[in-house]
């Protein structure tokens, strides 16, 4: 079955930027929802148990990537799926706090393609391991 | 890494597209911020609203790998955080930083390319680095944080992929369009011929068959023309986002408060008429703040609040674009302009106040000699009318003393696919731009009187003149007959009729440039191919309705 992964980030340039990341090697056909805020992107992680992964923007306005990943966390919504927040020059001050309310791990920008799929790799990983255990 | 080794580099446009807008309120934001400062408001919500903004441009511009606009936004972002927590530090220094900086990234992504110059963002990055270093309250701790956050070069990415948006060189529009023309003057030229062809055969199924095909050739050639004419529209905001900057200088220089009000930024224009209008609306702007407005004491003295307010205002009007610059200043002086008239041997005895306040387009009576280094670059207010009427625009001016200034643009959509009347005088065949023409009439010679050896009618209720076509353009008495027809022309407020032999029908025209060896002829703005292969010119309406003309 293809896969699916969810963007949240208010720029659309940078969704035209995963647009491009999603259609190349193997991710090329797997399916990608696009939110333009927080609370979007909520609404559609909701909807969407069986993401392989989730590329939150940290700073947006309404609601923000640690805001999402707070109310997940609090409403204990789909925990299995692995959620990146990806961050601008960001502090260890806004590491430690998405590490708090469950951020599986860091992107910043700028990021590469590579970066993409090495996420998405270690994201399959760990869905075949859990998919054993 | 340069932009051309960047993964993302064909969503160059994209990114402009996105970040553009997002600089020009982020400069717009800091415009208001010196004012609001220089009045001791704080504006903290005008500093935190520009901090997502800044944030967004930085991470976008740092994924497109273009380090002057990422460091510029950087270097802001951390001005505003630092003027956030620093109040003590606000005032007229952190305004001038923050205001130049605003407008440094507004023209960088406006100009956005793979050969950005990032001088000018090192530089500024520079002042900025003074500025907080200069602050009692600057904290290390910030520093530390921005040098720890650098990350190393970023890799070069593999992989070419094609985005929604590509870049393509304006040239080739031109010849796009070039084409479409020639396509167009194909469709008459085929249209001509079915005619001819039915007057000869008579109704048949393959006449039917063959008027079906011309028909929706044209509406194919139409879609066509809209699809390309789209593609060569840009909103103005692209134009007016170096405003704001240039007015608050202006502003300086004079000693003057005004606040700036753009509105109808996202009205559209075609490219070739936007690249012309930059220069007279930054004439039209600087003027009215040197000009215009009046000294924060002189507005007191005359009961209005010490800030000036000068307006920008852009919107489609029945199919044109129209643009005003208004100011609430002292108004156009009459008797000033009266006098500097007489003193130049114009006789002005009859003129009311709105033709005394269109002599300001006449070269030399500007009443406001004074050319300051910032106001209108040496340009006049005849150099920006006739810089407008070349792009067959119309500038018309309303002032009321004490109250205020307001210049009126209204601009063509597009200078290159005119909708033309053509018309026939002495055998020769002239297109008349739509948008110039308010009515044709039958011309009964009865109804046409002639006063002081002009023309004049009777036009819904007015007296208008109307002049002989042939005098006009050089060729009168030609076809010995009256003419059978008249065409009112409109420009602005102005109004005409010209006799004309024959009507030929609407026709869209493509607009040929005349050649530069020929000087500029007083009543013609270029020429076009029509249907039939013959060349015609396009009457300069905007000129024949001052006056040009073999004939006056």
């Amino acid at each position: 079955m293809a896969e699916s992964f969810l963007v949240i980030d208010d720029s659309k340039l940078l969704h035209q930027m995963y647009r491009l990341i999603f259609s190349q090697g193997d991710l090329a056909g797997s399916t990608v929802h696009y939110a333009i805020n927080g609370r979007e992107g909520y609404a559609l992680l909701a909807a969407h148990a069986e993401l392989t992964l989730v590329l939150l923007d940290l700073n947006m306005p309404e609601m923000n990537g640690l805001e999402v990943l707070a109310r997940r966390q609090q409403e204990r919504l789909h925990l299995h799926v692995p959620i990146a927040l990806v961050t601008t020059e960001s502090t260890e001050d806004d590491e430690a706090r998405g590490r708090e309310v469950g951020a599986w791990d860091y992107l910043r920008k700028p990021f590469q393609p590579s970066d993409i799929q090495r996420l998405v790799r270690r994201a399959r990983e760990q869905r075949r391991e859990r998919g054993a255990a | 890494m340069t932009l051309e080794e960047n993964p993302f580099g064909d969503l160059l446009q994209d990114y402009i597209v996105e970040c553009l807008p997002l600089a020009e309120e982020v400069g717009h934001a800091f415009v208001e911020l010196e004012r609001r400062w220089r009045d001791g408001e704080p504006g903290d919500e005008l500093l935190a609203s520009v901090k997502g903004r800044l944030h967004t441009i930085k991470g976008n511009s740092a994924m497109m790998g273009l380090a002057p606009m990422r460091d510029v936004a950087h270097a802001l972002e951390d001005a505003c955080g630092f003027l956030g927590r620093a109040a003590a530090r606000r005032g007229d220094e952190a305004a001038a930083l923050l205001v130049s900086g605003g407008g440094l990234l507004v023209d960088l992504i406006g100009d956005a390319s793979p050969e950005t110059d990032g001088t000018a963002a090192k530089a500024f990055v520079e002042e900025v680095r003074r500025f907080l270093a200069a602050a009692p309250e600057s904290s290390s701790a910030e520093r530390d944080r921005r040098q720890t956050d650098r990350r190393g070069q970023p890799r070069i990415g593999e992989g070419d992929g094609a985005g929604n948006v590509v870049r393509v060189d304006f040239r080739r529009l031109d010849a796009m369009l070039e084409l479409l023309g020639e396509g167009l003057i194909q469709h008459s030229g085929l249209t001509e011929l079915y005619r001819r062809l039915q007057r000869r055969v008579g109704a048949c199924p393959e006449m039917e068959e063959l008027d079906q095909t011309v028909l929706s050739l044209q509406k194919t050639l139409t879609r066509l023309e809209s699809t390309l004419m789209e593609t060569r529209l840009l909103p103005v905001s692209t134009v007016f986002g170096r405003f704001p900057r240039l007015v608050r200088d202006v502003a300086h220089a004079e000693g003057k408060k005004v606040r700036l009000e753009v509105t109808g930024g996202e009205t559209t224009l075609d490219k070739a008429v936007l690249d012309r209008l930059g220069e007279p609306l930054l004439h039209l702007l600087s003027n009215a703040v040197a000009h215009g407005l009046e000294r924060p004491e002189d507005r007191a003295k005359a009961g209005k609040p010490p800030e000036g307010v000068l307006r920008l205002q852009a919107g489609a009007v029945s199919g044109r674009v129209a643009i005003r610059v208004s100011d609430d200043g002292r108004g156009l002086d009459a008797d000033a302009i009266r006098a500097r008239a007489e003193s130049l041997g114009m006789d002005v005895r009859t003129a009311d106040t709105a033709q005394l306040h269109n002599l300001v387009f006449v070269p030399g009576l500007s009443t406001a000699e004074r050319v300051t280094t910032l106001s209108g670059r040496g340009m006049g207010l005849d150099v920006a009318a006739s810089v407008i009427h070349g792009l067959g625009g119309t500038i018309d001016v309303e002032s009321l003393p004490g109250r205020g200034t307001a210049f009126t643009l209204s601009l063509p959509v597009t200078l290159a696919i005119v909708r033309s009347l053509i018309v026939e005088v002495d055998r020769e065949r002239y297109a008349v731009p739509l948008s110039h023409v308010a009515e044709t009439v039958r011309a009964e010679p009865e109804a046409i009187r002639q006063i002081n050896n002009q023309g004049v009618t009777q036009w819904r209720g007015d007296l208008i003149h109307v002049a002989d076509g042939g005098a006009v353009l050089g060729t009168g008495g030609l076809s010995g007959a009256p003419r059978s027809y008249y065409v009112v022309m409109t420009a602005g407020a102005r109004r005409r009729g010209l006799l004309v032999d024959r009507l030929i029908g609407h026709q869209d025209i493509v607009v040929k440039g005349l050649d530069p060896a020929l000087g500029r002829p007083p009543v013609v703005s270029g020429t076009t191919i029509l249907g039939d292969g013959r060349v015609a010119c396009i009457l300069d309406v905007v000129r024949i309705l001052e006056g040009a003309g073999h004939v006056n």
